[in-house]
């Protein structure tokens, strides 16, 4: 059977009304544990997998589908309205989300949310269906040196675009890589750092710290204002108060953009959604005429890091279905439902199953304008919810900031990490350190330490002449890391010579007058 | 089937919000059992774990509650159990390395073997050694023959240091007086996809994932039979003079050593009419899991053995 014809007898399979409601049940389940901080998407997919192994396989896996997408929308919930990451996946959508909250503008954060979450899934699952043979060639290219260099890459890339002292930032970074080579070095898992505290061996965790960072800072901040409401100005939740088209199309290219970003982080194994994120909302502000806006409720500063975080999931899912091998923990749980329904991914899949497998492309295609559908209607209550009065949302944020650092993994020492990254988090804004740099550096370090161990460990000590002569792409990503630091620093400077000359002009212009 | 799920499952949290025990009279046990799992979601051990909660509540008369702990190569769930109270409401689910072999290699606040005892061996999975077959080993004899001549040639992926993969690689260096190049991925995933790369000779996988990969790998030795291999692969234990736990997982569910007699026996009693029932034996061989179960008395006659044999293997190495 050839291609087009399998794509084509995928439909009948998949156009059911079964299929479609279970669609549905999985997205409303998604969004709302993705909401709940501390509950993750793999952990709502694990406990829903059984559901899976009791039905057809095109309810379960697309049900599973459903779950995936909603709880990685629903996780930016949180992070819009309250500064809580739902998911680490979410972890950039804090830096202008709340921000937009403050300003009464939280509908139009969720909705950008929504339609740059569906724009960067939907392209990203159609250019893989295109070009699935593709991707699973870059995958087997893709070498722990090759990794290495990646990672190498996009930490200069956010060291480069993130805000205010440059010397801050590098501090932070510094502060990010040590903080994250706590605990068993990736390698030869020997403790590092630990000053034999038992709890610090497994590390340090990423949720608790970075919900401490984003959103007890937050809290801490308003309640020092006397506004009794979290919201400035009049919270408008009526139709005007809609994403509109103008603003869509202004991001537009922003969020195509992340696309291809995410996309391409999804295809190569060992990054993900976090990282696809920060580089998304990086990339967004480099090549934005109004960088300083970043960071001060900037609608494009939500589309960036949530069409960058969606559009990884359509190629992580290639070296599943090509070779069966899981990238990451959602992908093992899909395993489990694929082979649960007798449905056996690897290289000879498409040809066995080639229908099934469209199939299942296509039900991701349909949970994501589903979503659409259901966000939609969703939305509003959602945003409604920081017009309770400041005396009751925020100890109902420090409520959920808790209980979403404990039921990460039901470690009460997670609570101090918490307490103590919030103290850290607060005293920061107040001095004006950016953490981004230090949470990137902090996440990516760790694999970039592993890549980098990994590399020397397969050139058998000879690091140098392995990379020159026998991996030329890590070679080319090595040589291009410089030139694009350079670019990019240039392109920062000249914009905040540009700036602060628009600043002196105005001020000359306001001088006459006063 | 799906109905039935549902049941179990309404008469579980039925039976959890009103304190009631449905099925035994016994007040043992009378709320949710949990499930400690020292491996993060989606692993094996995960997904075993939501056939056996789906369906054990019937023979328990309370559910099961699965609570995963990962972290520190397993140490933070471990830890956890070991501290919990021994009342039979914290059980733990882990296997072979961490239980028996763990305690020799790392300094760990707990000693497993005295405290724990297990409830159950769930079910065990072989792992095989395998090579890419565009590669020149197809046999294991190819394997130790250009190792004999190339000291240190050879790259093998494993999934983390002491892991189940490395401690292959460990116990044929020790056999055979050889030497590989070993290279820690994040996990099995990784491990076999840098085979399937080249940038790795050699990985350790389990006969489900060899079905998958079909003519992509060779697979050149086994530590168990399965269904889903050759019969003219080698065998550890039987075939080859290397050491079968090695080869071979053991999925246990362990309670904390001081649980009361009673309630020990009704854990056990649980777990073995459990893998008597048909939807478990459909869903699990669905799963590609074996029928390998083994009672807790028996397995618990064979743990400390085990283990020695374990020390053994990693002085040897620690030595050289």
């Amino acid at each position: 059977m050839g291609l087009w014809d399998s794509y084509l007898a995928s439909f009948p399979l998949l156009l059911q009304i079964e299929t479609f409601a279970w669609i549905a049940t999985g997205l409303f389940l998604g969004v709302f544990v993705g909401a709940m901080p501390g509950l993750t998407t793999t952990m709502a997919m694990a406990i829903l997998l059984p559901i899976a192994f009791f039905s057809e396989p095109l309810i379960g896996v697309p049900f599973l589908m459903g779950v995936y997408k909603g709880g990685i929308f629903g996780g930016s919930i949180p992070a819009i309205l309250v500064s809580i990451p739902g998911t680490g996946a979410a972890a950039a959508t804090v830096f202008d989300g709340p921000a937009l909250t403050r300003k009464g503008q939280s509908r139009k954060a969720l909705d950008m949310a929504l339609v740059a979450s569906v724009i960067g899934d939907t392209s990203s699952d159609i250019i893989t269906i295109i070009a699935i043979g593709v991707f699973a060639m870059i995958a087997a290219q893709i070498g722990p040196p090759e990794l290495a260099a990646v990672i190498l890459l996009s930490l200069i890339v956010i060291a480069a675009t993130s805000n205010g002292l440059f010397v801050k930032a590098m501090v932070m970074l510094v502060l990010g890589l040590f903080l994250g080579m706590i605990g068993q070095d990736p390698i030869g898992a020997l403790s590092r750092f630990t000053f034999d505290v038992f709890e610090l061996r497994s590390g340090i965790p990423l949720l608790p710290m970075l919900i401490g960072l984003f959103a007890l800072p937050e809290v801490l901040i308003a309640a020092e204002k006397r506004a009794s409401a979290y919201v400035k100005g009049s919270l408008n939740l009526g139709k005007e108060a809609r994403l509109t088209w103008v603003e869509f199309r202004s991001c537009l290219r922003t969020i195509i953009r992340s696309t291809g970003i995410g996309t391409m982080i999804g295809a190569i194994p060992g990054t993900g959604q976090v990282a696809a994120a920060f580089i998304g909302y990086a990339a967004a502000k480099n090549a934005s005429k109004e960088p300083e806006k970043f960071g001060t409720g900037h609608l494009e500063g939500v589309a960036a890091p949530e069409a960058a975080n969606n559009a990884v999931n359509g190629p992580t899912l290639v070296p599943l279905l090509t070779l069966g091998i899981p990238g990451d923990n959602i992908t093992a749980i899909l395993l489990g439902a694929f082979i649960a329904q007798g449905i056996r991914p690897g290289p000879d899949l498409m040809i066995e199953q080639g229908p099934m497998v469209y199939a299942i492309l296509n039900a991701m295609i349909i949970a994501n304008l589903m979503l659409l559908v259901i966000g939609y209607f969703t939305i509003p209550l959602f945003a409604r919810v920081v017009t309770i009065r400041k005396s009751l949302l925020l100890p109902l944020t420090v409520t959920l900031a808790f209980a979403g650092a404990y039921v990460f993994r039901y470690e009460p020492t997670d609570l101090y990490f918490l307490v103590g990254f919030g103290l850290f988090g607060y005293a920061c804004r107040k001095l004006h350190f950016p953490v981004t740099p230090m949470i990137m550096a902090f996440i990516i370090g760790q694999d970039l330490e592993r890549a980098v161990g990994q590399s020397i460990s397969i050139a058998h000590g000879d690091i140098l002449g392995f990379i020159l002569f026998e991996r030329p792409v890590a070679l080319c990503l090595l040589l291009a890391t410089p030139l694009l630091a350079w670019w990019m620093w240039r392109r920062t400077v000249s914009m905040q010579r540009l700036a602060s000359k628009m600043l002196t002009e105005e001020k000359t212009r306001a001088s006459p007058n006063a | 089937m799906m109905r039935t799920i549902f049941n179990h499952v309404a008469v579980g949290v039925l039976a959890a919000t009103m304190g009631v025990s449905t099925a035994q009279a016994q007040d043992f046990p009378e709320k949710a059992i949990t499930l400690i799992i020292p491996f993060g979601a989606g692993g094996s051990h995960d997904v075993n774990s939501r056939v056996v909660t789906s369906l054990i509540s019937e023979y328990l008369g309370q559910p099961m509650i699965v609570k995963l702990m990962p972290g520190a190569s397993g140490q933070t769930a471990t830890a956890e159990a070991a501290n919990a109270r021994p009342d039979g409401y914290t059980l733990l689910f882990t296997h072979n390395i961490y239980d028996q072999l763990q305690k020799y290699t790392t300094q760990l606040p707990y000693d497993p073997l005295e405290d724990f005892v297990t409830v159950a061996q769930l079910n065990t999975v072989a792992t095989c050694i395998v090579a890419n077959s565009d590669g020149d080993f197809k046999t294991f004899d190819d394997l130790i023959e250009f190792a004999q001549d190339n000291p240190g040639e050879i790259e093998w992926a494993h999934s983390g240091q002491w892991g189940s993969g490395m401690i292959h690689a460990a116990e044929i260096m020790s056999r055979y007086d050889v030497r590989f190049n070993l290279t820690p991925y994040p996990g099995g995933g990784p491990a076999l996809q840098a085979v399937l790369a080249g940038d790795a000779d050699f990985t350790t996988v389990s006969p489900s994932v060899i079905q998958g990969l079909g003519s992509r790998i060779v697979t050149l030795a086994c530590g168990e039979e399965s269904d889903a291999i050759a019969d003219d692969i080698p065998i550890y234990g039987t075939d080859l003079p290397l050491l079968e736990g090695v080869g071979v997982m053991h999925r246990i569910v362990m309670a904390p050593s001081d649980i009361a007699e009673d309630r020990l026996a009704l854990l056990r009693q649980a777990f073995v009419d459990l893998q008597e029932n048909d939807t478990f034996k459909s869903l699990m061989s669905r799963i590609g899991e074996t029928e390998s179960f083994v009672d807790g008395a028996t397995y618990e006659s064979r743990r400390a053995e085990q283990s020695q044999t374990f020390k053994e293997l990693v002085i040897k190495l620690t030595q050289n």
